[in-house]
Formats: C-alpha cells, sequence, structure tokens
C-alpha cells in the first residue's frame, strides 16, 4: 500500500464520520437558526408567497408594542428570582448535604433531585392544581383558618400573577444545581476544611473563606445557566399555567413568540422576538461574565 | 471525616428545612397517586388533602389507557424517545470520536461550531422547524420528531463525549492498528465498548429529555394520533375547563411521571454524572 491509499482512507474514515453527523445537524439546527434570523426582517403571515421584506419594520413595531415590553420585564424578573432564590436553596442544600455530616444525606440528595426529572408540563399541572380557586391546596389550607371558604384565584391577577410562577420554576429547578455544586464541594481537599478548623474556623467562616471560592466556578456556571434557560426558552411553566395572560400580563418573549407564531400567524414577528431573545441573552451573559469576573478578583 | 456542625439548635433548624424541603418534593408524588383514584365529586366535596375513598378508582387508569389513548401516546413516546436517543448516541460519539482523536482542516472550528451552538436559544428555529417539516413531509410524523430531537441533541453529545474520548489512553487503539484492525473496527469494537460508562450517562440525560419535551412536540404534531405524552397532558389541561376529569388527569401524569421515576431510580449515578459533566463548558 502506498503512503496515497492510506491518506485517502484516513481521510475516507474522517469524511464518514463527521459528515452524516454534520449533514444532521445542518439541516435541523443550523439552517433553521439562519433562517429564523432571516425572517424576522419579512411580513409574513405562513402563506409561502406571501412573504414580503418590511427591513426593520418588526423591531420598531416591536418598539411600540406594550406586551414585548412586558414580557420582556418578566423574563428578567424570573431570571433574577430564578436565580437568587435556586442560588440560595441550591447552595444551602449541597453545603448541608455534604458538610454537616448527616447520615441521610445520600436519602436527601436522592429526593430533591426528583422533580429535575419530570416533565415541567407535568410541574406546571400539578402547581395549577396547588392554585386552583375551588378545589386547590392553597385555598384549603387558608380556609382551615378563615370562617368562609377562601376562594383565591391565585393565577388571575394581571399585577402579580407572574410572581405565582417563581415558586413551581425555582421548585423544579434547585435539584440539577444542587447536584452540580455538591460534585464540587466534594471536590475540595478535606485537608483545607481540617486546617481551618484547628484554626478556630466556624463552619459559617469556613463557608465563605473555602467553600465559596473554590466553588466559584461553579456557582458562576450555574448561575449563568439559569439565566440562559430563563431567557431561551423555558416558557413551559407560563404558557401551561397562564397561556401568558390574564391580559399578556405573564407573557415572557418565549410564549409571546409562541402566540405570535403559532396561534396569531404573526410569523415574521414571531421570528423578530427570536432574534432579540438571542440577542438579549448574548448581552446579558456577557454582562454577567463581567460582573462575576470582578468578584474573584475581589475574593482572592 | 465531617465536621458535625456545633450547635445542636443549628443542627435541628437545619434537620428541619431538609425535612421540609423533602416533603414539598416527594407530597405531590404521593398526592398525584391518591388523586389519580378519586372521582369528582371527592374533588368538590373534600379537602384537596383527603384520602381517596373506597373502593379506589383503579378504572382512570384504564379509561385513561383506552378513552384518552394513552396506550397509543405512550408507545408514540417510547419510540420517539428510543429513536432520537440511539441516533443522537450514534451521530455524536462518530464525530467525536474523529474529533478527540484525528487533526484535520477545521476541526477545531467544527468543534467550536457545535459547542457555540448550545448557547442559540432554541426557540429561534422553531417558526422555520415547522415549515421546513412541512415541506420535507415529515410534519404530524414520529420520524420528523425523532430528527429534530436527534439533531438538538448532538451538541451536548459531541461535548462531553469528545473529552470522554480523550481520556481514553491511546495505546489500544495503536495496538488494534498493529493487529490489523481497520479504522472502523477499531472505533467499533475497541474504542465503542470502552466509552460506554460514557455513552449511558448521554443516554440516559437523553432520555429524560425527549420523553419530557413538549414544546417542539406541540408545534410538529398537530394530529392526535401522534401526541407523545407531555403534549397530550398540555391539550388534556386545556380541556379541562369543559370537561372536569380530574382523577383521570391525575392517573395521565402519573403515566408520565411512572416511567421516568424508574429510569432515575435505576441510573441515579449516571445522571449525576451526566449533569456535572455538561455543565463544565
Amino acid at each position: 500500500m502506498n503512503s496515497g491509499t492510506v491518506k485517502w482512507q484516513r481521510n475516507l474514515f474522517i469524511a464518514s464520520f463527521i459528515v452524516p453527523t454534520l449533514l444532521f445537524f445542518g439541516v435541523f439546527t443550523i439552517y433553521p437558526v439562519a433562517q429564523g434570523l432571516y425572517y424576522s426582517f419579512f411580513d409574513w403571515s405562513g402563506m409561502s408567497d406571501k412573504k414580503t421584506f418590511v427591513g426593520f419594520d418588526n423591531f420598531v413595531e416591536m418598539f411600540h408594542d406594550p406586551i414585548i415590553w412586558r414580557a420582556i420585564g418578566n423574563d428578567y424578573f424570573l431570571v433574577a428570582g430564578k436565580i437568587v432564590g435556586i442560588m440560595l436553596l441550591a447552595t444551602f442544600f449541597a453545603v448541608a448535604l455534604t458538610r454537616f455530616g448527616f447520615r441521610l444525606a445520600g436519602f436527601f440528595r436522592s429526593i430533591f433531585f426528583i422533580p429535575n426529572v419530570i416533565s415541567v408540563v407535568v410541574i406546571g399541572v400539578l402547581w395549577n392544581f396547588i392554585y386552583n380557586p375551588q378545589i386547590g391546596f392553597l385555598n384549603g389550607f387558608l380556609s382551615l383558618f378563615t370562617k368562609e371558604q377562601v376562594t383565591i384565584t391565585w393565577l388571575g391577577f394581571p399585577g402579580h400573577t407572574i410572581w405565582m410562577l417563581l415558586p413551581p420554576a425555582i421548585w423544579a429547578g434547585i435539584g440539577f444545581y444542587m447536584i452540580l455544586l455538591i460534585a464540587a464541594i466534594q471536590s475540595i481537599p478535606e485537608s483545607y476544611y481540617e486546617a481551618a478548623s484547628i484554626e478556630g474556623a466556624g463552619q459559617w467562616k469556613q463557608f465563605w473563606s473555602i467553600t465559596v471560592p473554590l466553588t466559584w466556578e461553579q456557582i458562576k456556571v450555574s448561575i449563568l445557566n439559569i439565566m440562559m434557560t430563563t431567557l431561551n426558552g423555558s416558557f413551559v411553566i407560563v404558557w401551561i399555567m397562564t397561556e401568558g395572560g390574564p391580559d399578556n400580563s405573564t407573557q415572557v418573549m418565549g410564549s409571546y413568540l409562541y402566540q405570535m407564531a403559532f396561534r396569531q400567524y404573526h410569523f415574521g414577528y414571531g421570528a423578530a422576538i427570536g432574534f432579540i431573545i438571542l440577542v438579549l441573552s448574548l448581552i446579558t451573559t456577557i454582562v454577567l461574565q463581567r460582573l462575576m469576573r470582578h468578584d474573584t478578583v475581589e475574593m482572592s | 471525616m465531617n465536621i458535625q456542625l456545633k450547635h445542636p439548635v443549628a443542627k435541628l433548624v437545619v434537620s428541619v428545612i431538609l425535612v421540609l424541603w423533602g416533603i414539598s418534593v416527594l407530597y405531590p408524588l404521593l398526592w398525584t397517586l391518591f388523586d389519580s383514584l378519586k372521582n369528582n365529586e371527592q374533588f368538590f366535596m373534600n379537602a384537596p388533602w383527603s384520602l381517596p375513598e373506597l373502593p379506589l378508582l383503579w378504572s382512570n387508569f384504564s379509561y385513561v389507557w383506552s378513552k384518552y389513548n394513552f396506550s397509543t401516546y405512550f408507545v408514540n413516546s417510547l419510540v420517539i424517545t428510543i429513536g432520537s436517543t440511539v441516533l443522537a448516541l450514534l451521530l455524536s460519539a462518530t464525530t467525536a470520536y474523529v474529533l478527540a482523536r484525528y487533526k484535520f482542516r477545521g476541526s477545531n472550528a467544527l468543534f467550536l461550531l457545535y459547542i457555540s451552538s448550545m448557547m442559540v436559544p432554541f426557540v429561534l428555529a422553531l417558526i422555520p422547524l415547522f415549515f421546513l417539516m412541512n415541506s420535507m413531509g415529515l410534519i404530524n410524523t414520529k420520524l420528523g420528531l425523532i430528527f429534530v430531537y436527534t439533531s438538538s441533541l448532538l451538541a451536548f453529545g459531541i461535548f462531553v463525549l469528545v473529552g470522554f474520548f480523550k481520556s481514553l489512553p491511546k495505546e489500544l487503539e495503536e495496538a488494534a492498528i498493529v493487529d490489523g484492525a481497520s479504522y472502523y473496527g477499531t472505533f467499533f469494537r475497541v474504542m465503542l465498548p470502552l466509552s460506554q460508562p460514557g455513552l449511558i450517562t448521554i443516554g440516559i440525560v437523553n432520555i429524560l429529555n425527549i420523553w419530557n419535551e413538549y414544546i417542539v412536540g406541540t408545534i410538529l404534531i398537530n394530529d392526535p394520533d401522534q401526541y407523545t405524552l407531555p403534549v397530550e397532558i398540555g391539550v388534556m389541561q386545556a380541556e379541562m375547563q369543559y370537561r372536569t376529569e380530574w382523577g383521570p388527569l391525575f392517573a395521565a401524569l402519573l403515566i408520565t411521571i411512572v416511567p421516568v421515576l424508574i429510569i432515575y431510580i435505576i441510573f441515579q449515578r449516571q445522571i449525576a454524572s451526566g449533569i456535572t459533566a455538561g455543565a463544565v463548558k
């Protein structure tokens, strides 16, 4: 065999392992994403021959659309609420289950992760039932303390309903980040903690001077991940629980995109919302990364 | 050795919080089971936390299974989940192996392309995907959903498996080549079996993701015969406004949850390592 055929064989092998995957990825991911960006410059009701190029009109229209501003506000409300709620609880659980010497730590860890393996649709339906005005848990519980039956429509207030979506989102998200942080804490050498406690540092001191700095990478990844998954498409809870209502008050960008495109057939406008989601999530990633890099410098 | 909490009060407080959170996770599952055995009257007359009355209405399950066609949706979900998981494993393992072991022009760029795609919001692709599948005749088909899901799983699989293949010793392949194995023989008979732990981890994480997926399913499937379980759950809960059948709804939830719970119980460790592998970007 001369070196020519050997090389040819090698290249053929590489191609046969690269091309099918890339073809698949190109057709079903890259091409649709690129088209999504392209469509955002068109006015289009879904009929293929009635696509009109409108330049930046969709974005200008969006600028004057109060619902999109509300949706962006809601998205960032959920991002902030989830980051605070999930990180506080996940960190607390991770520390409690690794550093406090509970005998049942492994058991709790397994239990706490369960919401993460359940479909978000199911979680939405379950929480709908908690909030249900007639037969729900929350009103049933409150009724124990009142003379009359409590019938609050928890998901019916235009002003506050977005707050009601935060508990299910936090409840459903914690396990994943807890596992991530537990793995990070377990990779810290035990001797660090031993040395610290010999020097008389308590749990609290140890947490701030050992655990936080040494798991900062994972904390950062977690915060970025919460932000990205929230902005990028976790609108299932919103969709299942309120469909963006009442009166569009709980609309987030993802659900508004879905509604505009697949309910009202403004596909161009929907695509433009997608474009905005991409831009905002990239900007937020950069900003958060800057902020958190600054923090590490201060700490070390 | 772990350092114990010094104050008994602190320890008690922490324990109580842990137990409360544990209850908040387990109780909804238990109450899903209880409620799946009730009739409408019990929902409206009794407290939400009341136990189901005897005789237990196991018939809710058979009702949902046959009347609501959950037998069909269950099979659809199963076929789609297995199909896309297997296809995604094959496509990502092959590419990951080459990216981990062979240098060629553009190999770094290709790796970066896959990795950076994980940053792009998938909602961006939803609208074009709908029309693409329509034009390919793949709308309302299991195959169409399998293709889209597979593609959405590739980046994660490639990312994790490249790391996995890189961690395997090179000597094994060299020995196989010396023994006269072809490139393909080396991959399928030596490397693939060795990477089994990595494949299982990714496979399990993928199975959970696909079994639970809702948005893409809702958009690409409008034909009730092709619904997956989550899609039907969404439809069913929307219908509850005019046709209240709470017991069957909870039975439906349980049918959807139980398979993933079983997988979780068996593969807990792999799932945990899948998470840690995927998150270290």
